[in-house]
């Protein structure tokens, strides 16, 4: 995919690059369009755009395109772009953001199956306050297999990625590298509390 | 000494192995590690992609466990905790209303007080006892491992300073220098192995971790030694798998830091549970040599 021509819009661009900004407590305005960040970005194949790219858009008030970018779902969160930026504008974060910002807005997740692992990842963190793999891999399985069914892959789809998984799951269970258990924390009424607060703040 | 130590879930989980070593290993060298009082998970970096408030309030929790522990430092062998403890930690140092929002929902308070250490960090420290050289009765001869640090033991989303080179760093080279193994110097050291990607976007991690495979054997190592058991277990479990898609014939036992020293300090391979790797790590345990 090659990014797509950025235009100019000054009268949608100031309210999404200061809602980006103060959400990501990146200063994008200082992005000089070096491209160190897209030097180093591991992901930028997959994703067809690079930070740099994305910080445009973001600047040029594009929000459709910002919103519906994979280097928002593929970004591995290495921070290598950050680091290496001269501006110290870290791009993991605006990604996180954008992610943030697309499941406030109810858009379809580009890539779902990204979504529904974190999700179903900090689900399990909440519920026990330690996490179960096996409740994560078991809630992801679920999220995914609804939406392989919905977006018309059928069953076939959903059993294969199964037999991958479950093949993987042997290997490690022979290992002993299963955890069939689950932790619980002892004062998880003070987990239920911060998470509370986060959707009172949300 | 007492250290105060976050295991973290990996190590109560697929990574048992781990904290196990960690405690034997620590023993050893005269460190007392303190498991935190009904410690949480750090939510990983899922909770920075879900929920900005929990991905710093959960580590915080930890942060004042930690605090009110009376003990000065706190080691955490995963990477992933490690990083998320610091940023909530620099984070709270600089944001007293965030600060003061999460202090008034926790029993025990952040104040700040605890030093937060990786494993290579706990390991260089006692490196220039004196008495850690009368400690080590075997050689890792014939070990080259390409010494694979990943993405979040040197990079932070804030701005931290850590003692290590960060593009290039040193700490569990010089570990492995001082077991007797010769680090091989490569390209790939912080070169990210795709984190959970392993499981939601394949495609992503499995060509990341054909370049490190491929680096590693290219510069001449027979082994890979890594701390982050999320690195371990990416680089262990799916092995096959990047080779039969990527070409790579040769396989390389991904070794934890633990074990180098587990191995060196004269713990036994049963002991230390390295029969728990997925590509076998056996066969490099003949070379060790006596001191
Ligand atoms: S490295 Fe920084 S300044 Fe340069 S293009 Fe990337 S974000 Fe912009
Ligand atoms: S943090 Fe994300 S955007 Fe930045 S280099 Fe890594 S993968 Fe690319």
């Amino acid at each position: 995919m090659s990014s797509a021509t950025v235009k100019f819009q000054p009268e949608y661009s100031q309210p999404i690059l200061q809602e980006i900004m103060e959400k990501s407590g990146q200063n994008l305005l200082s992005c000089y369009q070096c491209r160190r960040c897209a030097a180093g970005c591991p992901v930028s194949d997959e994703a067809g755009v690079t930070p740099d790219r994305l910080i445009r858009m973001i600047v040029f008030g594009q929000k459709d395109e910002a919103l519906n970018n994979l280097l928002v779902w593929r970004c591995v969160a290495c921070y290598t772009c950050g680091e290496r930026c001269p501006n110290n504008i870290q791009t993991a974060k605006i990604t996180e953001t954008l992610k943030q910002m697309s499941k406030k807005a109810h858009l379809e997740a580009l890539s779902p199956k990204i979504a529904s692992f974190h999700e179903a990842f900090i689900k399990s963190a909440i519920d026990n306050g330690r996490l179960s793999e096996m409740d994560l891999m078991m809630t992801y399985g679920k999220k995914n297999a609804q939406h392989e069914l919905k977006k018309g892959g059928g069953w076939k789809a959903v059993i294969a990625e199964l037999k991958g998984q479950a093949k993987l799951g042997l290997a490690l269970y022979k290992k002993k590298r299963v955890h069939l258990g689950s932790e619980k924390v002892k004062n998880l009424s003070e987990i239920k509390k911060l998470s509370k607060k986060a959707e009172e703040l949300k | 000494m007492k250290i105060a130590y976050y295991p973290g879930c990996s190590l109560h989980a697929s990574s048992a192995f781990y904290d196990v070593q960690t405690q034997m290993v620590a023993k050893r060298l005269g460190v007392e590690l303190v498991e935190l009082e009904d410690w949480n998970c750090c939510g990983a970096t899922s909770a920075c992609k879900t929920d900005n408030f929990l991905s710093i309030a959960l580590p915080a929790r930890n942060i004042g466990i930690a605090d009110a522990s009376g003990l000065d430092e706190l080691v955490i062998p995963c990477s992933s905790c490690y990083s998320r403890t610091l940023v909530s930690q620099k984070v709270l140092a600089d944001n007293s209303d965030l600060r003061d929002t999460i202090n008034s929902e926790l029993t025990k308070k952040v104040s700040g007080r605890i030093r937060v250490l990786s494993i290579i960090e706990l390991i260089l420290k006692q490196l220039n006892s004196k008495d850690f050289s009368e400690k080590l009765k075997y050689k890792l001869e014939g070990f080259k491992p390409a010494c694979y640090y990943g993405c979040l033991l040197t990079r932070f989303p804030y701005d931290i300073k850590i003692e290590d080179n960060v593009e290039n760093p040193q700490g569990m080279d010089i570990i492995c220098k001082k077991l007797g193994a010769e680090p091989v110097d490569w390209n790939y050291k912080t070169d990210c192995c795709g984190a959970s990607a392993t499981v939601n976007d394949a495609d992503v991690a499995l060509r990341l971790m054909s370049k490190i495979m491929k680096d590693a054997i290219a510069r001449g190592a027979n082994c890979i030694v890594a701390t982050c058991p999320l690195c371990q277990f990416n680089l262990d479990a799916y092995q096959d798998m990047v080779g039969e898609k990527y070409g790579i014939q040769r396989r390389l036992p991904v070794y934890f830091i633990t074990e180098f020293i587990g191995l060196a300090l004269g713990i036994s391979d049963k002991d230390l549970q390295i029969d728990r790797h997925l590509i076998d790590a056996s066969g490099l345990l003949k070379e060790i040599k006596q001191v």
